[in-house]
């Protein structure tokens, strides 16, 4: 062996693990991609916190938002004024589902008349929905498009920007 | 004396194994339910906790994955078939045992490899005509190393 | 003026580690003695300000100065005095701050103690001390400013991270971690010197063994207690999860294991030298790598800081220790090389070699398993998942093979041995160990895990008991010593193998109690009412009352507690609660454990309605958890044996004892007599 090809070891080794340190910086480990962007949302029928029934098949037609909040949650207490503000503006071209995960119809209610309560539907939801969308934890946003298929997901909680951003997957707003 | 010992030795080491291998197969009955449940538990991660099994964790997620794991099994689908029902929902981050074959076999070729390696090296050297004083035999050798070796610290 | 005060003291320690490094630098260039006591000087008083710098702030957490910013991150007005002095080392930028306060203790320690010693390697051990020093003081400088100001000053603080303020043993697992780490930069700085000045000799072998030895106390310590600590406070019944940032602490513990070692064959035969070096760059690294990855935020874990914006600054530094220290081995590579012949197959020597591997395989797997998930993010944006099944399955092989080796190795001859050495040593000790084995089947144990650890364990412990029966034996006999002091004497004048059994012991006490606990372990949980029982094993746990109300220590904190006693095999009262900290989303679980020589009982409260009184309990029969503590005890209170001090022994008598002793051993004569 050559005397100088040793030193080839010191970019090999180098090199990688650089890139290795460098790569992963800034990406935070918690947002896992989700599997159900591309693909239908699942099926459900869930009561809603007004005690009416609303199905998947309701939610066809229109390009919807589903966020899964509880009221033990605090970042969905900064997420709320961003919702409102959706839901004031495309109210016509948009829906807005709420979803209460692990929380009793109750608490979710007082938290309403608390942060505000923006009129959409809330489903009380016993975790299985949470489940079938891959929900890792709430605050948690699912943007679904007016063929019923989810384009984009929002994790932990939504931003004047993420929610534009989402909304432009389901086209609204433009 | 000493020299008695072996056979004796060989007997209980024998015996010992046996009793290893047999409690260790142990009697094929089918596992439970619950303990089918537990072990999917054990190998599936919680989603909103910290690098815990969804056995292990006492959050949200994890009781309602474990509610959903019972459901499964008891609605008659097979262990692996409630497995693949979480890959689908959450990816293979959910597994903590993964299943892709690189993720096992690069470790242990590597230690294979290695193993390899330095036991070739080992034969390879001795079998070159070495420096040992040919009159002093291993025991003795031995002996020797050892007495000395109590006097350095 | 406390955070003034604080942050002045850090930026003239880095002006002084920088002075220090061109000092040692001018020292090892041109010799100059006068510049090395100057750079010395400089290091020393760099750990002053250090010092001076985490007392301001240990005194603004204490005087609840909400004006830092770290302090209202980290404090609050009603946090007990004992949480608001740790807090110095429960979040980022003082946890560095800390760092850089031992670091340069390590520094100045080892700088002072060595000064008229070592004159060529000394100079170039300071340099690489002051650049590592100076890499924290300037991270604290630039990013990870500890003193940073906070306008308009908030009334009120965060208070701690809830996890960290449940259990004061948070006081005392980090610095012991921390000790571990930052002494690991000085067989690394020993290491830079010898190979920038090509002085790789017994000298050098012997101080970085040494060096090495008295960080891994520490870690040894550190990660002990950490299981403790997860144990104890997370309330999930285990002690170990394979966690990023356990396994971040576990690999540099894995190189410097193997280090200490292979050193001993380097210094018994001369050898060995390039894979002792790279050991030795290895732990450095990995230290610094374990530093990054619990605070650059990259991996999700119970230990991870906030992600911040120091880890490009981690990420160089782990590049220039690793590129450096490669660089300089691939220079001195040649005057390195080995060339002795191989050892015999049944040598003591192969017995280490072999143990190496199977350290470095361990290491292997375990660094593999942490950065794979990193690796598929980083190139594919897809996130993996490994977790303990997969860390178990592939290291539990290679334990059980290392703890062959522990049985085997101390009791092979140096140079080699033959078939009647074997017989002699082994064979009684596997009829021992067998027997041993059938008795724990009999008591229970039960699959290859369980018995095959036993098996090996045993094995283990028998050899080293033969080991010091026969030195005892040998120096009673001729030296007509009394047992006691025969073995006492035996021990203390070979430290340093005496202490290692200790140590081997003590990791065959920990292998049967983590095999037996991690595969015996029984759970079962149940919603009880007011006076209802559920069964664990041999007990019937009953549910006395549930309560709800503020602890007395810190009234912002609110504990459910379910208040229970236990009946059967044993019987006591037991308390396990959920605690609500206002700064906290989810309640921390405060689990009850009774610890009892063979099994723990380990209840945790997974809800609790104060009005109805109910409670839904889940419970733990953790089997032989205590003997794990006891084992890592018996492992540090080994090695602290054999890292002591030894007295300088006179040489001229032991010189002319050397013929007679091994003579008169063997002499009938002197039998008889």
């Amino acid at each position: 062996m050559r005397p100088w090809l040793r030193w080839l070891i010191l970019p090999v080794l180098v090199g990688p693990v650089g890139w290795l340190l460098f790569a992963n910086i800034g990406v935070d480990p918690r947002t896992i991609p989700s599997q159900l962007v591309g693909r239908h949302l699942p099926a459900f029928s869930l009561a809603t916190l007004d005690g009416a029934t609303l199905t998947d098949a309701d939610l066809a037609g229109r390009p919807a938002v589903i966020n899964f909040w509880a009221s033990w949650c605090v970042p969905c207490v900064d997420e709320h004024p961003v919702l409102l503000d959706a839901a004031a503006r495309f109210g016509g071209d948009l829906r807005i589902v709420g979803v209460v995960y692990h929380d009793t119809p109750d608490a979710a209610r007082g938290w309403l008349g608390r942060y505000g309560d923006g009129g959409w539907p809330d489903l009380v939801d016993d975790g299985s929905l949470a489940l079938d969308f891959g929900v890792t934890g709430p605050p948690e946003t699912y943007f679904v498009d007016a063929g019923g298929v989810i384009r984009h997901r929002v994790v932990g909680p939504l931003t004047t920007v993420s929610m534009a951003e989402g909304l432009a997957a389901i086209g609204v707003g433009g | 004396m000493r020299a008695r010992v072996w056979p004796l030795a060989a007997g209980v080491l024998i015996a010992a194994a046996a009793l290893v291998a047999v409690s260790s197969l142990g009697p094929s009955t089918p596992p439970t339910r619950a303990a089918q449940a537990a072990t999917l538990a054990g190998e599936l991660r919680c989603p909103d906790c910290q690098g815990l099994s969804v056995a292990e964790s006492r959050t949200a997620a994890a009781q309602a994955i474990r509610a959903e794991i019972v459901a499964q099994l008891s609605a008659g689908r097979s262990a692996d078939e409630a497995r693949q029902s979480f890959v689908d929902r959450y990816g293979d981050w959910i597994l903590l045992r993964p299943t892709a074959p690189l993720v096992w076999l690069v470790p242990l070729l590597a230690l294979a490899g290695a193993l390899v390696l330095v036991t070739t090296w080992m034969l390879r050297r001795r079998a070159r005509p070495v420096s040992a004083p040919a009159t002093v035999d291993a025991v003795t050798r031995g002996r020797l190393d050892e007495e000395t070796e109590a006097l350095d610290a | 003026m406390l955070p003034t005060i604080g942050h002045a003291a850090i930026v003239v320690a880095l002006a002084l580690t920088a002075y220090a490094a061109i000092a040692f630098g001018l020292a090892a260039r041109r010799g100059d003695r006068s510049a090395a006591t100057s750079g010395r000087r400089a290091m020393l008083g760099a750990f002053g300000l250090a010092a001076v710098a985490s007392v301001a702030l240990m005194a603004s957490l204490l005087g609840h100065d909400f004006s830092i910013a770290y302090v209202a991150r980290n404090n609050a007005t009603t946090t007990p005095p004992f949480y608001s002095v740790i807090s110095l080392w429960a979040a980022l930028e003082g946890s560095i701050l800390f760092w850089a306060l031992l670091l340069t203790g390590w520094s100045a320690l080892v700088l002072h103690r060595y000064r008229d010693r070592h004159v060529e390697l000394m100079p170039w051990v300071g340099v690489t001390l002051a650049l590592a020093s100076g890499f924290f003081f300037a991270v604290m400088t630039w990013p990870g400013n500890p003193f940073e100001r906070l306008v308009p000053v908030p009334v009120q603080g965060n208070g701690p991270n809830a996890l960290l303020q449940n259990n004061p043993f948070m006081g005392l697992h980090p610095p012991l971690l921390y000790l571990g780490y930052t002494g690991l930069a000085v067989p690394f700085a020993f290491g830079v010197a010898a190979l920038v000045t090509g002085r790789i000799g017994p000298e050098w072998l012997a101080i970085v063994r040494r060096w090495t030895v008295i960080p891994w106390i520490f870690l040894t310590a550190g990660i002990v207690a950490g299981a403790w600590w997860s144990y104890e406070v997370l309330g999930w019944g285990g002690y170990w999860a394979w966690d990023p940032v356990e396994n971040a602490a576990l690999m540099p513990w894995l190189t410097a294991t193997a280090f200490i070692h292979s050193s001993m064959v380097a210094e018994r035969r001369g050898g060995l030298r390039i894979f002792t070096m790279v050991l030795v760059i290895a732990t450095y690294v990995l230290t610094l790598l374990g530093t990054f990855l619990t605070r650059s935020g990259v991996v999700q874990s119970v230990h991870a800081f906030t992600a911040s914006a120091i880890g490009p600054w981690f990420a160089v530094a782990i590049l220039a220790a690793l590129g450096g220290g490669i660089g300089l081995l691939l220079w001195r590579l040649p005057a390195l090389a080995d060339r002795r012949p191989a050892p015999e197959l049944a040598s003591r020597e192969s017995a280490f070699l072999f143990n190496n591997v199977l350290f470095l395989a361990v290491t292997l797997v375990v660094c593999f398993g942490t950065l794979l998930p990193l690796i598929v993010e980083g190139a594919t944006g897809g996130r993996l998942g490994l977790g303990a099944p997969y860390f178990n399955a592939l290291n539990a092989p290679i334990f059980a093979a290392l703890l062959f080796l522990m049985a085997i190795g101390p009791a092979l001859p140096w140079g080699g041995a033959s078939w009647r050495t074997l017989r002699d040593r082994f064979g009684l000790q596997s009829l021992l160990a067998g027997a041993g084995t059938l008795v724990g089947f009999g008591a229970g144990m039960r699959g290859l895990a369980q018995l095959g650890t036993l098996f090996l364990a045993l094995l283990v412990i028998g050899v080293l008991g033969d080991e010091v029966v026969r030195g005892t034996r040998s120096r009673g006999r001729t030296r007509g010593e009394a047992v006691p002091t025969a073995a006492w004497r035996l021990a203390t004048r070979n430290r340093r193998r005496y202490g290692g059994y200790v140590v081997h012991a003590g990791i065959c006490v920990m292998a049967i109690a983590i095999s037996v606990s991690a595969t015996g372990a029984s759970q079962a949980s149940a919603a009880l009412g007011p006076g209802a029982s559920m069964a664990i094993g041999g007990y019937a746990i009953t549910l006395d009352r549930v309560v709800e109300e503020p602890m007395r220590e810190d009234p912002r904190v609110t504990e459910l507690r379910a208040e229970l006693h236990y009946s059967g095999t044993r019987s006591g009262a037991v308390s396990t609660a959920l605690r609500s900290y206002p700064n906290s989303t989810t309640a921390i679980a405060t689990p009850g454990v009774r610890t009892f020589p063979n099994e723990d009982l380990y209840l945790t409260l997974l809800q609790a309605d104060p009005g109805t009184g109910t409670a839904t309990i889940q419970a733990f029969l953790n089997p032989l958890v205590a003997w794990i503590w006891l084992g890592g005890f018996i492992v540090v209170l080994g090695a602290a044996f054999a890292a002591w001090p030894e007295r300088r022994r006179v040489l001229a008598p032991a010189s002319t004892a050397v013929p007679a002793e091994p003579l008169a051993a063997s002499s009938p004569s002197v039998e008889g007599a």
